[in-house]
């Protein structure tokens, strides 16, 4: 049944969406970490997704309906915040601390977009629902 | 179909209407789930032309094949829907407008009822004559 196909595709913007708030999560979390095991400050991390097909029904491959899934997960590559603050351990022999290239901002407003886009996708389940629901009543 | 009389062309537009309804379905939820995909670029089809495309298809006469390579008169109705790429604008990241996506999605769910609706009333109606008409 197609609505199931419609129902995955859902699903797997849900999924992308809730990952992407687990980066989100993860910058923020990490705003002001100085050392990593990799050495120097957090960097901040990205999501990086692409279309992708849905497994068999080969009338939606026709229709060329894609769910998303996610490519992987990248540094963003920008570069460190500078504090001055030579009594911290990590401070450099300018007394410099690198501080992540992680942005209260841009991370606020990544998540509000992650939310809503969320919730359009719970949007379209609904939606799925109710029609699969109004076509149970045909011949009632 | 059995019965030319209780079964007209009605039946049959509702019919393909719901499936082209729930085909379109599918390409918006594809759409709203690739918000952030960057550089795609959201598919529709267009209700009317494919519906159109599809009834006129219906009256086309097929020829039986008896064998899989028999090349038949006409393409077959309901998969030559070929959905085409929105001329969207770039949003500095795709082509996907949401608010056009869920308007979209609304419209074409009322769309899917109403033939919904519409086929019911329609049983209703054979229904009713089927229970007067044994009185």
């Amino acid at each position: 049944m197609n609505f199931l196909q419609s129902l995955e595709i859902s699903a797997t913007g849900l999924y992308v969406q809730r990952r992407r708030m687990d980066v989100i999560a993860s910058n923020l979390a990490n705003i002001e970490t100085t050392h990593t095991k990799e050495g120097g400050p957090y960097r901040r991390k990205m999501v990086v997704m692409s279309p992708k097909p849905v497994e068999d029904f080969d009338k939606v491959l026709a229709l060329k309906a894609e769910g998303v899934k996610i490519d992987d997960i990248v540094e963003d590559k920008s570069p460190f915040r500078k504090a001055y603050n030579p009594s911290h351990p990590d401070a450099n022999k300018n007394g410099y601390v690198l501080k992540p290239n992680v942005d209260l901002i841009l991370e606020i407003t990544n998540m509000l977009m992650a939310r809503r886009a969320f919730e359009a996708n719970i949007a379209a389940i609904k939606s799925t629902k109710q029609m699969a629901l109004k076509a149970l009543e045909i011949g009632k | 179909m059995p019965d030319k009389l209780s079964f007209q062309k009605t039946f049959r537009a509702l019919e393909r209407a719901i499936s082209i309804a729930q085909q379109r379905h599918s390409l918006i939820s594809s759409n709203i789930s690739n918000l952030d995909t960057s550089n795609y670029k959201a598919k529709d089809i267009n209700f009317k032309t494919a519906l159109a495309q599809v009834l006129e298809s219906d009256h086309e006469i097929n020829l039986a094949r008896t064998n899989p390579k028999h090349i038949g008169l006409g393409t077959n109705s309901a998969n030559s829907i070929e959905p085409f790429e929105e001329k969207g604008e770039w949003n500095g990241y795709n082509w996907v407008n949401i608010d056009k996506e869920m308007t979209k999605l609304a419209e074409n769910n009322l769309r899917y009822r109403t033939a919904t609706e519409t086929l019911l009333r329609k049983i209703a109606l054979l229904k009713e004559v089927i229970r007067e008409g044994g009185r």
